[in-house]
């Protein structure tokens, strides 16, 4: 509400009381609270109609029963928009977020998410498998009851009855007991799902990867933390600060306790080996290999030695992060690095044994592996990351306070969850793709990698230096058709002495983009904010329709075929990628993270602070001795050339490529990923671009292929509306938005505030 | 601090929830149970899969051929003595050789998928061809038309439609037996400039006079100054390389400027969607097709009267040749199971050995997966007043008034 | 000599829808300073809206009288800009003025305008149908030729696109320089806060900038319906179209647009199919679009705030 409008309310224009003015509100409120539901009804209708009767998919969407329940959506809404100023004094007390979350969790697991990957049963959904396991015989009686009986109701029972207790347990302050109650039942509840899942996955007999069960331990067990933080803190202690306060208190344990789990896991319950029909645990495999000429060292492995290694580790880590001893955290950190260097040794020796010796149909060293030797290796990595912290950590003087005791010092220190969450982020970097189907790794490697280095780049131009760029494709574009002319997949051959492999493309597709990106830049950077974006758009266009029409040289619109996959032959070094979709995922993450630990230095020099100054204000900027032509330039070329790398990748793994991978609506789209993700933050720019990217692909079994660019526009709107700053905003733009849950802020500008654009 | 905490448990929440999948692998050590899943039993259930653009820009044409697959899977589940049960998994590439690969891995990950109609276009089959190929799963293309797929060496390729080079030279040549100037126009879309360039080549060679013009489909609402330029050229005859739904603009473009010279397009452009579409600018349009006459085999009318009824519009591009492309894996996987093993393999064989009278014409594959060359009649047709007619075959068809 | 005339009516076709889309643009900048990206929905949305209208009137086949044809331009162009104009407040309402109220960064707007986009483009898709071509009832003879002289032809749609068009822009050059609206929507444009203080509601200004642009662009979708086709994707393309002759113009200003839109529409038609073209064989339409970019930079490199300058104030 701007200022304005309250003076004129306060003054003679409103005869209106106060009471018809709230009435009013209410009135408006409703109408936007029934438009939404009216709007998700269209949303959740009927496909399309045709080409005779354009009212079809609207009929069915609007006149039909369906429509009362969106009606009550509606209503809901409002209500609770409606109360929310009462419940907001319930949300700050302890446990009532990682409460909503967990239960939240449940009931996706519940409802989107996989139980199994058998497509038979309604794409493996929980709503499938659940009347099937319930009727089937032969299946473990516990876990049938788990999938309920005929009405099917005891999973969603269960969720009530934890979520019931433990709101219980925060509604009335004392009742601790509650508490502990309803957070054990939850944890019980979690470890139950689990159980029944993997009865009903052995029963099939379906080699799996499904994630519905993990989802809902993970959720209950949110459920139960939350249950237990409530019984601990007698209605006082804000929860938020609880993970943080144990990290203070011991850093590195919740390193160390997410290291067990994982480790445990991956030993005693998951597969090492399963080629097409067979899933051995470590156990099994060692029995399996048992006399099959597997090297001493690696029969040892598996039959003890992996065992005894995590255990010391995990001692080891467990011990140094207690007692923050630095040189058992050394100790520690040295002993997971050798662990996991000894398991991969292993994990590629076996593999490529049964390999060898067409063992149960296994195809390759490092195919057929399970998630479990995978496992181990992320909790290898995580113990020693764990030891790594312990080893670094300064002595803060932190009161050494246990959990649950407010330490206010501790919070002021700021939050060190970074470093420990780094550990992890590099943990499942390494070692989750292989565990996960060869769907998601294809879109791991074709477009999320892909999109996260684009965005990179774009947010140099974009975050940084604060200059819109709407061709930005164009450079990709330009990365990609050097690789194709240098390895000769181009109607016109690159003179002999010029033919590449595509790696070896690469420093010349950094040179033509940035060229490219000084030619564009030099006349037009004068030009500020909306003029710079058209004509940025124009520049990609251009690019596309000359490609596309360039046959003779470009081969017009059928592209490029066959480019080579990438290889490196240098000194002993001698890599090929080829089908393996893993092998590609690595190379991308070495170009990453040399990506990102080149532009980390860059944000913060001399240079970054220069394009930080023209983003604000470009003449101020100039007043003190800047030049903005040329810090403006380098970011663009520095941009374009972060682009024109992901095109030699694009190209080489992809093989072949249309002028039309390099459309506009690619460019907005790089743009939206930035922003979406904290325009100027590193971390938020990789976050949008791999959630925007992975979330069509993840729509794709929960709503209709076609209806997914809707899903998505909607998603970017209601991100834009309630976190206009992004998923992880830059530190610089946190501080200037301030409270985000800040109500109307009372500015009458009209013109939003001015990012130098 | 309050945001940076939620998304500190948002950022372990995702994470942890990425580690927990590893869970799914058990350590059942392969001593299960086999069970028949419990949902139903009785016959078993075979997967047909479609690889083509559901959304996006090129989603038109994908929509077109699914429905078609749709509809032969629909068909052949209605007919009890079938013996199994078919479905169809629907992969999404939007078209893109980018997005091939992840469409491409749903379907190869699905070991019930027996054989796979599509990819619609020929870069996404560039991308994802030796894929298939890998996991042995029949590809039985219905609409990638780039004459350069059936050397790639694809081991499960298969293709219904004859490649540019074998459509566009035919009317090139009925179109030199009248004319000595003729102006082509592709939508610069990888299938019109195949076409465009065929047409174009054999023209010349036959000592006609060609100006190439072209109108990009996806960037072009106004075929106004196209048609203008057409008429401008003084050119005896016009061969448009495209679409059926542009073809279509392009005709009501081309009768506002009174353009009346022969006017001549595809197989993209030869159905229902241009007839009802350009309306009576349409009338007089020839189009030149590697496929059987619509309008004397009974098989193919009811075809367009079984689409018209499930999905309430016509028929349209490619999507004959999708229902035929779907009919030739269910009747591979029928053959199979005559012999007793239905495995992605012995489908694969099946295809490879069919001998396929579908809606489109009379279907065996020759060594390289292609139809063999000179096997299939070019055929001319026209559109007559909202109707499109046989002229019999292109070679011995009278030449263009 | 009439070929090049030719030429130059269907450059004026092209370059008036180009010129009603891009009024909706630069008087959303002018007031916001924001590219408001999802307009070209709304464009989208007007041709739709007016098809369902006009569709239940009159069917395919029906040629009513010259006065039914009246009749029913009147009804789709109004529908269409009602249509129009309901999108476009509705879009002001969802995706701009809750990130005004927070004090968003600019390139929020922009990025929730493209989210706005893609959402009601396919929601239209999803709601009507997703083929590329749709087409009014014909209710008259499009191609009856209105003039035709010595080869040059104007037909009686574009006349009437070139006419409504021309109508409908002195109408809103009219209201923004001669009514309370129009100078009120200056004033904001030129100096919000002080508007502010003279009493001007900002809120209301805006919507109301928002509702004229959205009825231009909704109308401009009628036309392009009679004309051409519609289709839940054909807001796209004449979108960025427009918002490059909006800043051809000088984004902000009002003349600039109508004059930017002409331009660019003449230079899409006339430059690629200049006759010595054809003797090369280099260039020919599928250029159109290298050709209008290289201009529209060749001029913003010359002139940086486009032809006629920003102000949406110096256009009074």
């Amino acid at each position: 509400m701007s200022t304005y409008t309250d003076v004129t309310k306060g003054g003679g224009q409103s005869r209106r009381s106060d009471a018809a003015e709230a009435r009013i509100a209410l009135a408006k409120r409703f109408a936007g609270c029934m438009f939404l539901a009216f709007v998700l009804a269209l949303m959740i209708g009927t496909q399309e109609g045709t080409q005779d009767d354009f009212g079809y998919a609207f009929r069915k969407s609007v006149f039909a029963p369906r429509i009362g329940i969106f009606a009550l959506i509606g209503v809901a809404v409002f209500l609770a928009v409606t109360f929310w100023p009462r419940i907001v004094p319930y949300l700050s007390r302890a446990g009532v977020r990682p409460l909503a979350a967990g239960a939240l969790t449940v009931v996706v697991s519940f409802t989107l998410l996989n139980w199994t990957d058998s497509t038979d049963l309604n794409n493996g959904k929980f709503g499938g498998l659940r009347p099937a396991a319930a009727q089937t015989g032969g299946i473990d009686p516990v876990a049938r009851l788990f999938f309920g009986s005929a009405f099917s109701l005891t999973p969603w029972l269960l969720l009530l009855i934890v979520v019931a207790l433990v709101a219980a347990a925060i509604r009335f302050e004392d009742s601790s007991t509650l508490g502990y109650v309803g957070g054990g039942l939850a944890i019980v509840f979690g470890i139950w799902a689990q159980y029944a899942q993997s009865a009903v996955r052995s029963f099939l007999d379906y080699p799996d990867h499904s994630t519905g069960a993990g989802v809902a331990l993970l959720g209950f067990v949110t459920i139960g933390v939350s249950g237990i933080v409530v019984a601990r803190s007698h209605g006082k202690a804000d929860s938020g600060g609880f993970f943080q306060r144990v990290y203070d208190w011991r850093p590195g344990m919740p390193l160390v306790a997410l290291g067990a789990v994982v480790g445990l896991v991956g030993l005693f319950s998951a597969a090492w080996f399963s080629p097409t029909d067979r899933n051995a645990g470590i156990g099994l495999t060692s029995t399996m290999f048992h006399g099959t000429g597997l090297s001493g060292f690696s029969a040892a492995y598996l039959a003890w030695l992996a065992y005894v290694l995590f255990f010391a580790t995990l001692i080891l880590a467990g011990a140094a992060s207690y007692l923050r001893h630095h040189l058992l955290g050394w100790v520690a950190a040295g002993l997971g690095v050798v662990s996991l260097l000894v398991t991969l040794y292993v994990m590629h020796d076996f593999s490529g044994l049964a390999a060898q010796s067409k063992f149960d149909g296994a195809t390759g060293a490092w195919d057929n592996l399970g998630t479990g030797g995978w496992m181990l290796c992320g909790a290898l990595t995580v113990l020693a990351g764990a030891g790594y912290l312990v080893a670094r950590h300064e002595q803060v003087e932190v009161p050494d306070a246990a959990p649950g005791v407010s330490s206010d010092a501790a919070l002021a220190a700021g939050s060190k969850l970074g470093p420990a969450l780094l550990v992890v982020i590099i943990a499942s970097a390494l070692f989750f793709p292989p565990t996960a189907t060869q769907f998601w790794q294809t879109v791991l490697v074709t477009e999320i990698g892909i999109y996260v280095l684009l965005a990179i780049g774009l947010n140099v131009v974009v975050g940084w230096a604060g200059l819109l760029d709407l061709g930005f494709i164009a450079f990709y574009a330009i990365g990609s058709y050097t690789t194709a002319y240098l390895t000769g997949r181009l109607p016109v051959k690159p003179p002999s002495f010029l033919e590449l492999t595509p790696l070896a493309a690469i420093p010349f597709a950094i040179v033509i983009c940035l060229v490219a990106g000084v030619l564009l830049g030099a006349p037009t950077l004068r030009l500020r904010g909306d003029y710079l974006a058209i004509v940025t758009l124009g520049f990609g266009e251009i690019i596309r329709v000359v490609a596309n029409n360039s046959t003779p040289v470009t081969n017009g619109s059928r592209g490029a075929f066959n480019i080579p996959p990438p290889e490196i032959h240098i000194g002993p070094l001698d890599i090929k990628w080829g089908d393996n979709v893993l092998g590609y995922w690595y190379l991308l993450l070495v170009f990453v993270v040399i990506v990102v630990l080149l532009f980390n230095r860059l944000e913060h020099s001399r240079l970054g602070r220069a394009w930080a100054a023209i983003r604000e204000d470009e003449v101020a900027a100039q007043a003190t001795g800047i030049n903005t032509v040329r810090v403006k330039l380098l970011a663009f070329a520095i941009g374009a050339s972060t682009s024109g790398v992901a095109g030699v990748y694009f190209a080489s793994q992809i093989g072949s490529f249309t002028p039309e991978n390099f459309i506009l609506n690619n460019s907005i789209l790089v743009v939206a990923y930035v922003v979406f993700g904290g325009m100027g933050s590193l971390p938020g720019a990789m976050a949008g671009a791999a959630v925007l990217t992975w979330l069509p692909e993840f729509l794709r079994d929960q709503v209709p292929a076609e209806d997914r660019q809707m899903w998505i526009g909607a998603v970017i709107l209601l991100m834009m509306i309630f976190r206009p700053a992004g998923l992880i905003p830059a530190r610089r733009r946190r501080a200037e938005l301030g409270g985000l849950d800040k109500k109307d802020s009372s500015e009458t500008t009209a013109v939003p505030a001015g990012e130098g654009m | 601090m309050r945001s940076r905490s939620v998304v500190s448990m948002a950022a372990v929440a995702v994470v942890g929830a990425l580690t927990l999948t590893g869970c799914g692998s058990s350590s059942s050590g392969g001593g299960g149970l086999k069970a028949d899943s419990g949902s139903g039993g009785g016959s078993k259930t075979y997967t047909i899969a479609f690889e083509g653009p559901l959304s996006g820009d090129n989603a038109q044409l994908g929509i077109n051929e699914v429905n078609g697959v749709e509809l032969a899977i629909e068909q052949a589940n209605a007919d009890k003595s079938l013996g199994f049960k078919l479905k169809l998994l629907k992969a999404d590439d939007v078209g893109d050789p980018a997005k091939a690969p992840a469409a491409a891995a749903t379907v190869i990950q699905d070991t019930n998928v027996m054989g796979v109609v599509g990819p619609s276009f020929s870069g996404a089959t560039q991308a994802v061809g030796g894929k298939y190929g890998d996991a042995g799963i029949a590809i039985v293309n219905p609409s990638a038309s780039n004459g350069e797929l059936q050397d790639q060496g694809f081991k499960t390729w298969h293709r219904v439609i004859p490649n540019d080079y074998a459509e566009g030279p035919a009317a090139a040549d009925w179109l030199a037996k009248s004319v000595k100037k003729v102006i082509v126009v592709s939508d610069k879309s990888a299938y019109g400039d195949g076409v465009a360039g065929a047409v174009s080549k054999e023209l010349k060679a036959k000592g006609v006079t060609v100006i190439e013009q072209a109108a990009d489909a996806t960037a072009t609402k106004d075929y106004g100054p196209i048609a203008q330029t057409v008429k401008s050229s003084g050119a005896e005859a016009l061969f448009y390389a495209g679409y059926d739904a542009q073809g279509a603009q392009f005709a009501k473009a081309l009768k506002a400027v009174d353009y009346t010279g022969v006017r001549m397009s595809g197989n993209g452009v030869k159905s229902d969607v241009f007839t009802k579409g350009a309306g009576d600018a349409g009338n007089g349009w020839y189009f030149s097709c590697g496929c059987a006459d619509a309008t004397t085999s009974s098989t193919a009318k009811d075809f367009a009267a079984a689409y018209k009824a499930k999905f309430n519009t016509d028929p349209s591009t490619y999507s004959p040749e999708a229902y035929d492309a779907a009919n030739i894996v269910i009747q591979a996987i029928k053959t199979a199971k005559g012999k007793g093993s239905v495995t992605r393999s012995s489908v694969n064989d099946a295809v490879s050995a069919i001998d396929y009278k579908g809606i489109t014409g009379d279907i065996k594959f020759g060594s390289n997966g292609d139809l063999p060359e000179g096997s299939g009649v070019v055929n001319l047709y026209q559109d007559e007043n909202g109707t499109i007619k046989s002229l019999g075959d292109i070679t011995k068809a009278a030449a263009a008034k | 000599m009439h070929e090049f005339l030719n030429y130059v009516v269907l450059g004026l076709t092209r370059g008036s829808m180009y010129a009603l889309i891009a009024l909706g643009y630069t008087l959303v900048y002018g007031v916001l300073q924001l590219i408001n990206f999802a307009h070209s929905e709304v464009f989208m949305s007007g041709a739709f809206g007016s098809y369902l209208v006009v569709n239940a009137v009159t069917h395919d086949g029906a040629h009513p009288a010259w006065y039914g044809v009246i009749g029913i331009l009147v009804l789709g162009l109004g529908s269409g800009a009602a249509v129009g104009a309901a999108v476009a407040y509705g879009l002001e309402r969802v995706a701009y003025r809750p990130l005004r109220r927070r004090g968003a960064p600019k390139l929020a707007f922009l990025i929730s305008a493209i989210g706005a986009s893609f959402f009601l483009s396919q929601l239209a898709g999803k709601l009507f149908n997703r083929l590329n071509n749709n087409d009014f009832p014909t209710y008259f003879n499009v191609n009856h030729h209105v003039v035709a002289v010595a080869g040059v032809t104007v037909s009686l749609v574009q006349a009437i696109i070139i006419v409504s068009a021309l109508v409908m822009m002195l109408f809103l050059d009219t209201m923004v320089n001669r009514t309370k609206l129009g100078s009120s929507i200056r004033a904001v444009a030129e100096d919000a806060p002080t508007a502010a203080l003279m009493g001007i509601d900002i809120d209301k200004t805006i919507a109301r900038t928002f509702i004229i642009g959205g009825a231009l662009a909704g109308a401009a979708g009628f036309l392009f319906g009679t004309a051409y086709f519609f289709s839940n994707t054909m807001g796209f393309i004449p979108g960025v179209k427009a918002f490059a002759a909006a800043v051809l113009g000088g984004i902000g200003n009002i003349r600039g647009a109508m004059l930017g839109g002409m331009l660019l529409g003449l230079i899409e038609v006339l430059l690629p199919t200049f006759p010595w073209w054809h003797a090369t064989g280099l260039i020919g339409i599928q250029w159109t679009d290298v050709v209008a970019f290289l201009i529209l930079v060749l001029i913003l490199v010359l002139r940086p705030t486009g032809l006629l300058g920003e102000k949406l104030g110096r256009a009074a």
